[in-house]
């Protein structure tokens, strides 16, 4: 049975509830993710902070079917509202939800709860619940595309 | 969990050439003869840790702009887990030429690498969260432009309000300050010059004298290098350990094992400061003895425990101060 621990991500990249809007953005930037989990001083696994929930409080709702023209006013709106929000807490903004798995879970369980709740990530966390790492779609992937060469 | 610290951390690209020739285009044609490699004190030893068995073991510190997301891949090969604060400029590359015929070794070593003071912050609140569950943290290496010489005071200060030991094995004016902090054992290194706590080291008295000074500054117990030997501060004693039949084949990565050595005998065995060091040394010595930079496993350093011998060194004291 193959496992997390074999294709996770060791990684603690993560942001604390308290950060601001604007040191989020920065960190998604740098690192490459539109989502990072968030977690407390202990490094205890809190939820999600998603680029999307940042997006949504900034982008004005109509600006998905805005015409070229009025693309630029729209933009300038984006631009003031982030102004506003950049020096909030990311809890405001963050998911808290806890779906969390374990270094010692099967892959086969991670598909199936990767593809329920429609995430891009899954975060890894030991048995206090704290951070040790994630696994991404694409090693899910990965996992699959192993399982179906061994298969043949 | 055990936690190494690596605020200044390279690429480390190697290239192994027939004759290293100045003035000439060369061409590399196999990938063998290239290595590129996650470097830096303290990640090494990361990397030597895991080899030796260790599920949890993490590295601490910065990475820079793009390059720090392919070090990041790179340091995941080897399981350790990555803890990075990731700056906007570019993170630093170790060149090594390494000529073939005749032997060369020529080594440009690059430190341009810079964090900017909220960079400092950043790493400082993930410190603190970041060591909550390590049983031992090792602070090790060079620091970057832009760094304070008081950054390893204040992790340590972080270490002990949380209740852990550190090992440090630092240079200059980052080791001097770092002191007042009282860690439980002190490895200087040389850097530049041969100089430790502004004290030239030419004869044994005075590699003798650096191991005082340190403890007289606050180390609990200081390891002194000294030449191909080490000089064992104990509380009250010191010691000399040396290998038998030492044949040096290789100049890289013999410091790392020696400290992932140390850390893993009193994580397995408790606090026996001769005991540890003479497994560190027996790590060492299976290292500088190959090619290889890392070592295998557990029990090769079992196999050169025999070479390493430990003697009390009787030392007038008063003679040298």
């Amino acid at each position: 049975m193959s496992l997390v621990k074999k294709y996770m991500m060791r990684t603690l990249n993560s942001v604390c509830a308290n950060e601001n809007v604007a040191e989020v953005i920065k960190l998604m930037y740098k690192i490459e993710a539109s989502v990072l989990p968030v977690v407390d001083k202990d490094n205890k696994f809190l939820g999600t902070i998603y680029s999307e929930n940042i997006l949504k409080n900034v982008i004005p709702e109509q600006y998905g079917v805005l015409k070229v023209h009025k693309l630029l006013p729209e933009v300038n709106q984006a631009v003031q509202n982030l102004q506003e929000i950049k020096s909030r807490e990311i809890k405001e903004y963050m998911s808290p939800t806890k779906i969390a798995i374990r270094e010692t879970d099967s892959m086969n369980n991670v598909a199936e709860i990767m593809l329920e709740n429609e995430e891009s990530r899954l975060y890894v966390v030991n048995h206090e619940e704290k951070l040790r790492g994630y696994i991404s779609r694409a090693d899910l992937l990965c996992y699959l595309l192993e399982m179906e060469e061994v298969e043949k | 969990m055990i936690t190494t610290v690596t605020l200044n951390p390279a690429i480390d690209r190697e290239f192994f050439v027939e004759r290293d020739n100045i003035n000439l285009n060369q061409y590399i044609y196999h990938e063998q003869n290239i290595k590129v490699t996650p470097g830096g004190r303290g990640l090494l030893s990361a990397i030597n840790l895991k080899k030796l068995g260790y599920a949890d073991v993490q590295n601490i510190g910065f990475v820079g702009g793009k390059q720090g997301l392919f070090f990041e891949k790179m340091v995941q090969e080897y399981g350790v887990t990555t803890n990075y604060v990731y700056t906007e400029n570019e993170m630093r590359n170790n060149i090594f030429v390494i000529g073939k015929n005749p032997v060369t070794y020529t080594h440009y070593n690059d430190y341009t690498y810079r964090v900017e003071p909220n960079d400092i912050e950043v790493l400082l609140e993930r410190f603190k969260r970041g060591i909550v569950d390590s049983d031992l943290v090792m602070i090790a290496g060079s620091v970057p432009e832009g760094i304070n010489f008081d950054i390893y005071q204040k992790l340590i200060q972080i270490c002990h309000q949380e209740g852990k030991e550190v090992y440090l094995h630092a240079s200059g004016e980052e080791l001097n300050r770092a002191l007042k902090e009282e860690p439980q054992v002190v490895a200087p290194y040389f850097r530049h010059i041969n100089k430790i706590l502004d004290i030239r080291t030419v004869r044994f008295e005075d590699y003798y004298r650096v191991g005082r000074k340190l403890q007289e500054a606050g180390a609990v117990h200081a390891i002194v290098p000294y030449h191909n030997k080490q000089l064992l501060f104990d509380k009250r004693k010191v010691y000399i350990l040396s290998a038998k039949n030492f044949r040096q084949r290789n100049l890289l990565g013999a410091s790392d094992a020696y400290h992932a050595a140390f850390f893993n005998y009193i994580f397995r065995n408790g606090f026996d400061f001769v005991e540890a060091n003479r497994h560190a040394g027996a790590a060492a010595l299976a290292v500088a003895e190959r090619k290889e930079i890392f070592l295998e496993d557990r029990a090769q350093v079992e196999e050169n425990l025999a070479r390493i011998t430990i003697e009390e060194v009787e030392v007038d004291i008063d003679e040298f101060s």
